[in-house]
């Protein structure tokens, strides 16, 4: 079977660091091939190369058996190469049509020729199976509509391979189900794939060979039927990974935070939680499992401070904080890993050493009477950077901007971990993390419960909230709709929960 | 403080001339080629070369003297209008061996108050304005001349014309700032238009409400605004003396008469007459109060070269020696009111009739 | 380091851009640039007008640098500057006090005046969230309005309305011994105010925990929020501390280069100061050099004009273009990076030869 695309000894650097070194990927006419790697390992960087945003220091690129330069990215269309990028590149109010034909307007004479253009795309969409109805605007479809708008692009384009960035992410299961459909549609159109991802379960479902890179260095490419999952898991992070959570029995003590008959306003300035209840004790984890946008930012942005409470109280270790400023909370022991981490969680535009002390600059010894003390801030920071092995260019220097997403997550984890908070709130703690941070943070956590602190769970990941959690408060629409000790549910009861079916509220 | 009138020789016909027509057609002209090796400076007030009044109307002057007295000519343009920065630019003029040196506008009283100590060997000429030193107590040196204009003069003989010609009627009067230059205008204007309602037989008033003094120079648009509230309220015509502030008021009327409305502007400090134009011929400048400063910077130069620089004095041009007036030639009035304002002007010259430069029971 | 040697390559672009003007209009770029140093830099008394002309600009650039830096485009500079000149002419023409104290109540009063006036928006922006654009500006035209009134009103000189009265020289930042050591230049103690200014201003930026607060805010308001930080407040303080500085600059401009206000125009140095902010990388020390600069440009260009046919208009297109250069200094930075890339590909020939893609 002869290769459609073969990249060969690619090496790239950037300032500090090298993100590819000597990695060689080929894709097979008609093949989903996944791309495999720990966050900041260089998959990106590498199809970077590919599509042509980045010039490799060494290495040779091959399409259809003919060497070739890919200079930018409209060589890599014309050698048709296109990418569907993790953050979508489409605009809001224009419709799909036109968000396809964008850049390569169909013309009849002097007019745009919208008509043909959207019989052609109706033509692509049902062809493949998208289901994508060309007159409708993209702000009024879904994020997973939009997708298959992106890849609707490429194929537009006459695009033979195309390379997924991270589709996943962004989806629903239902969606992530069907975006598989539609991929195995596309290699049975002759289309083939690259499909970057660290979900080891989406690999097992779809694709056929995978390579996988860790730390910029390709460690090999296998077929994925001869292959398990927690092999995978191997070759990626370097060592053998547990998927189970070991922790001991919780040994829940006094109450850390009391929150009593919160009710709270959402962004459309209705209530988004009403009349809410829950204790979280020291030495326990609980969870807040719901669907996205049913209360749970409401919460934490209440009991942080970011969101003024209509009614109720909410109380640390017996003292009322429900109107006190953001800082005070905070010194108080609440800590906050954002579920935002590029909007709150970091300033992307300081170095490390400064986010490191973003809540506590102003406190000795990073400073005395006003005065920064820079020594001190980066010893500080260094140490935070060596326990969460956090990569980046020019270690605590660097600037936050320059990381890749896991990175500053763990960034951020570390640094509310080293506050060493008496609760510690944890807003979907791995998002967009490989299995290996994942593991390390999952055991961050529960090293912090075990040291007698409280802890408050809030993730849209059904999984990490049964496996992390001793005990689970289920929201609906902004109500509790009830609590169960993590050990004695399952899956289905949680999910029927969540879904607005109540249990006893009594435990 | 010491003030005589100066005589002036000059040609009327080549002021007006000039300044129409432009200097391109007179080539080879015998009385042409004459070289004199002095060098005539210029520096500007705010506003740029171009503005149609006081500096384009003193740099064309200093033009005419350059193609008839072969001076070597140039200009400068502060960065701002400090005192400083005024002081500047006469400095650097100075050291680039220009050193008679002209500056239109009252904001350069402090800055030629000191240039005529600092640089003693240079000339200086201060138009509307008297050098000082931020107390107004003039001190006029013997290398300075300080000239002013009777502007109230100017204006009268505007009302005159535009009382005339109109016959009956309602006039506004916008002005840029509230200084004596732009006040003197507008009270020798309602003077010219009761004088005309007295003895000519006409009836064109004023209403206390028509008189504005926008507060700058340069706010075309305001000046637009302006102009069209005064038509709405029923004025027929509108005598500008605002620079900037004017034009906005003059594309206002052109607007306007475009449409069919009966409009007018009366210019100032320069012939208007070709900014107002529209639809091919026609302008709505029914005539313009002019202050000859061109001519005015001509014969300074002029003096000069002749010996006969009027150091030390303050002089002030008027009707009697032809240094205000109207245009030579008004397209937009009749022959009849051409000759009855040529009555007046003769009058005012002859002291007949006497313009008041102050406020007395007139609009502000 | 990279901020100075795109600032450098954008002021060397300016004058080349304006060499070929100066060519195409038929003059010597060599001789035009030579009587501009020559005119700003040529004899004490015109290094000393220099300065002084780069003294205001110091001030209106490190304003709007400083608001920058929080996140905040303060365009009201020029408004701040006139109430900054208002409030300290009008203590010297009210107040009869000993030279010292009457200099330092008067900076006092253009520092509190300056910072008055770019409060207002300040609050608008926090409370409202007003646009600070917008509400600069027309706090610009207020001081305007403002001076228009109380000038005339209150502080009119005794025969023309444009201009308060003079200030008497012992009651004017000029000093005698800087003056006399400038040969009898404008130059005045604001040269030295605007130095400790722009000390000061590193200091806080750099070195405080309220420049890191006002940083984080600039850069990220929301994670500033996270962290616990006032981000109303530190909004409310930025445009103090940028109004202060350009009601410093009032100062100097109207009790230092000049001795007296006037009415009925914005100085053209708040707009400048944009521009030198721009050019000055936003860093304190930049804008010095920067507003330097300009200094040199303005100050030279009537002499680069009394001693050439190059008129005066085209210096203002000069300092248009490196502007301009500067504003797209990200530019600049691309076309470094990418001959940074060349040149390391360059190096790298051993590496496998690559054929040109199809096309």
């Amino acid at each position: 079977m002869s290769y459609v695309v073969e990249m060969l000894n690619i090496r790239k650097e950037f300032p500090g660091i090298v993100a590819n070194d000597n990695i060689t990927l080929t894709l097979k006419k008609g093949e989903i091939h996944a791309l495999l790697g720990e966050n900041g390992a260089g998959k990106s960087t590498l199809m970077g190369v590919l599509f042509g945003m980045y010039q490799p220091e060494r290495g040779l690129i091959k399409v259809n058996g003919k060497e070739v330069k890919i200079t930018n990215p409209n060589v890599a269309n014309r050698l048709g190469i296109g990418m569907v990028h993790q953050h979508f590149k489409l605009v809001e109010n224009f419709t799909v049509t036109e968000n396809i034909i964008l850049g390569s307007e169909p013309l009849k004479g002097m007019v745009l020729d919208i008509d043909k253009a959207a019989k052609r795309i109706e033509e692509l969409s049902k062809h493949y199976g998208l289901n994508v109805d060309p007159h409708a605007k993209i702000e009024d479809i879904s994020v997973g509509m939009q997708q298959r708008v992106e890849i609707l692009k490429m194929l537009y384009r006459e695009a033979d391979v195309l390379i997924l960035d991270e589709p996943t992410a962004v989806l629903t299961p239902v969606e992530i189900d069907e975006l598989m459909k539609i991929m195995r549609n596309l290699i049975n159109e002759g289309k083939s794939i690259i499909i970057i991802t660290h979900k080891l379960k989406e690999i097992k479902a779809v694709a056929d060979r995978c390579t996988v890179i860790r730390r910029g260095k390709g460690i090999g490419t296998v077929n994925v039927a001869e292959s398990s999952e927690a092999s995978l898991a191997e070759m990626m992070v370097g060592r053998h990974v547990s998927f189970k959570v070991d922790k001991k029995e919780s040994t829940p003590g006094e109450v850390v935070l009391k929150i009593d008959s919160l009710s709270v306003k959402n962004n459309r300035k209705v209530m988004g939680l009403k009349d809410f209840s829950l204790e979280v004790r020291a030495g326990e984890i609980v969870g807040i499992a719901g669907v996205e946008g049913n209360g749970q930012t409401e919460i934490v942005e209440a009991i942080t401070g970011l969101r003024k409470a209509e009614s109720g109280t909410i109380l640390i270790s017996g003292e009322e904080i429900t109107n006190l400023p953001i800082r005070q909370r905070n010194e108080k022991g609440i800590s906050h890993i954002p579920e935002d981490r590029q909007k709150r969680g970091l300033v992307l535009d300081y170095s490390l050493v400064s986010n490191m002390v973003l809540q506590i600059y102003n406190k000795q010894p990073f400073s005395k009477r006003g005065l920064l003390n820079f020594p001190a801030m980066k010893a500080y920071a260094q140490n935070i950077i060596e326990n969460f092995d956090v990569r980046s260019g020019e270690g605590a220097s660097s600037i936050a901007r320059t990381l890749s997403g896991g990175n500053q997550q763990k960034a951020i984890i570390g640094r509310e971990l080293e506050l060493d908070p008496k609760l510690l709130i944890a807003v979907q703690p791995t998002r967009g993390l490989d299995v290996g941070s994942i593991e390390y943070i999952h055991r961050r956590i529960i090293e912090h419960r075990d040291k007698g602190n409280a802890v408050l769970l809030i993730s849209l990941e059904l999984d990490e909230v049964l496996q992390l959690s001793d005990r689970i408060a289920i929201v609906n629409n902004g109500e509790l709709v009830g609590e169960v000790i993590a050990a004695e549910t399952n899956e289905n009861e949680v999910g029927l929960m969540m879904a607005g079916v109540g249990k006893e509220r009594s435990i | 403080m010491k003030k005589r009138k100066f005589g002036l020789v000059m040609s009327l016909l080549l002021a007006a001339g000039t300044m129409l027509a432009g200097c391109g057609s007179d080539e080879g002209d015998s009385s042409k080629g004459k070289e004199s090796d002095l060098r005539v400076g210029m520096v500007t007030d705010a506003g740029t070369i171009d503005d149609k009044s006081f500096n384009q109307g003193t740099w064309e002057g200093i033009l005419m003297a350059e193609e008839d007295l072969g001076v070597k000519t140039k200009y400068l343009k502060p960065a701002g209008t400090t005192e400083a920065e005024y002081l500047k630019e006469i400095g650097n003029l100075y050291d680039a061996e220009y050193k008679f040196i002209i500056t239109p506008g009252f904001k350069f009283e402090t800055a030629v108050f000191q240039a005529q100590d600092k640089y003693e060997d240079a000339k200086f000429v201060i138009i509307d304005g008297n050098p000082h030193n931020g107390d107004y107590n003039p001190v006029v040196k013997d290398n300075t001349v300080a000239v002013f204009f009777a502007e109230h003069e100017s204006g009268f003989l505007a009302g005159v014309a535009a009382a005339v010609e109109l016959k009956e009627g309602e006039a506004g009067f916008i002005g840029g700032m509230e200084i004596p230059a732009v006040q003197k205008f507008n009270w020798g204007f309602q003077q010219g238009l009761k004088y005309a309602n007295e003895n000519l037989d006409t009836n064109v008033t004023m209403k206390a409400e028509n008189v504005v003094y926008q507060g700058s120079f340069d706010n075309a648009a305001a000046g637009g605004q302006i102009a069209a509230q005064f038509y709405d309220r029923g004025v027929d015509v509108i005598f500008t003396a605002a620079g900037g502030v004017g034009v906005g008021a003059i594309n206002e009327a052109k607007n306007r008469a475009k449409a069919g409305d009966n409009v007018w502007i009366v210019g100032v400090d320069v012939d208007q007459f070709e900014d107002g134009k529209y639809d091919g011929d026609k302008s709505v400048i029914l005539t313009s109060a002019m202050k000859k400063l061109d001519q005015v910077a001509f014969d300074m130069v002029q003096a000069e070269i002749d010996g006969k620089f009027p150091g030390g004095e303050t002089l002030t041009f008027d009707a009697k020696n032809d240094g205000i007036g109207l245009p030579e030639k008004n397209p937009n009035l009749s022959e009849e009111t051409t000759g009855k304002v040529k009555e007046v002007y003769e009058k005012v010259k002859s002291e007949e009739i006497k313009v008041s430069g102050e406020q007395g029971d007139l609009f502000k | 380091m990279r901020n100075t040697i795109v600032s450098l390559i954008s002021i060397i672009l300016g004058l080349v851009a304006g060499g070929i003007l100066m060519l195409f209009i038929g003059s010597n770029p060599i001789e035009g640039y030579s009587y501009l140093l020559q005119g700003a830099l040529k004899n004490l008394e015109r290094i000393g007008n220099t300065l002084a002309t780069a003294t205001p600009l110091i001030f209106t650039g490190l304003s709007v640098a400083f608001a920058f830096r929080t996140g905040l485009f303060n365009i009201g500079a020029s408004g701040q500057m006139l109430v900054g000149g208002l409030a300290a002419t009008a203590v010297a023409l009210t107040f009869d006090l000993s030279r010292p104290i009457l200099l330092l109540v008067m900076v006092l009063a253009g520092l509190v005046a300056g910072a008055l006036w770019a409060f207002i928006p300040g609050l608008l922006k926090a409370k409202f969230n007003v646009h600070e654009v917008v509400s600069t500006i027309m706090m610009n035209w207020i001081a305007y309005w403002t001076i228009y009134y109380i000038v005339p009103g209150y502080f009119k000189g005794e025969f023309l309305e444009t201009e308060s009265k003079k200030l008497a020289e012992s009651d004017t930042l000029r000093t005698p011994f800087l003056t006399e050591m400038f040969d009898g230049s404008y130059i005045n103690l604001g040269l030295f105010l605007a130095v400790i200014a722009v000390i000061i201003i590193a200091f806080i930026i750099e070195k405080t925990t309220l420049g890191f607060e006002l940083k984080a805010v600039g850069f990220n308001r929301f994670a500033a929020e996270y962290a616990g930080m006032k981000v109303n407040r530190n909004i409310i303080l930025s445009m103090l501390i940028s109004g202060a500085l350009a009601g410093v600059g009032g100062v100097a401009l109207y009790t230092g280069n000049a001795s007296s206000i006037q009415i009925g125009i914005l100085p053209a140095q708040g707009y400048d100061g944009i521009a030198v902010a721009l050019l000055g990388a936003n860093h304190p020390v930049g804008v010095f050099f920067a507003a330097v600069l300009f200094g040199i440009l303005y100050s030279g260009t009537g002499f680069m004009n009394a001693m050439t046919e190059i008129p005066p208009e085209l210096a203002n297109t000069i300092i248009a273009i490196i502007i301009y250069f500067a504003a797209t200094s990200v530019m600049i930075e691309r076309l470094l990076n990418k001959f940074k890339a060349k040149k390391s590909n360059k190096e790298d020939k051993s590496g496998p030869v690559v054929e040109k893609g199809d096309s």
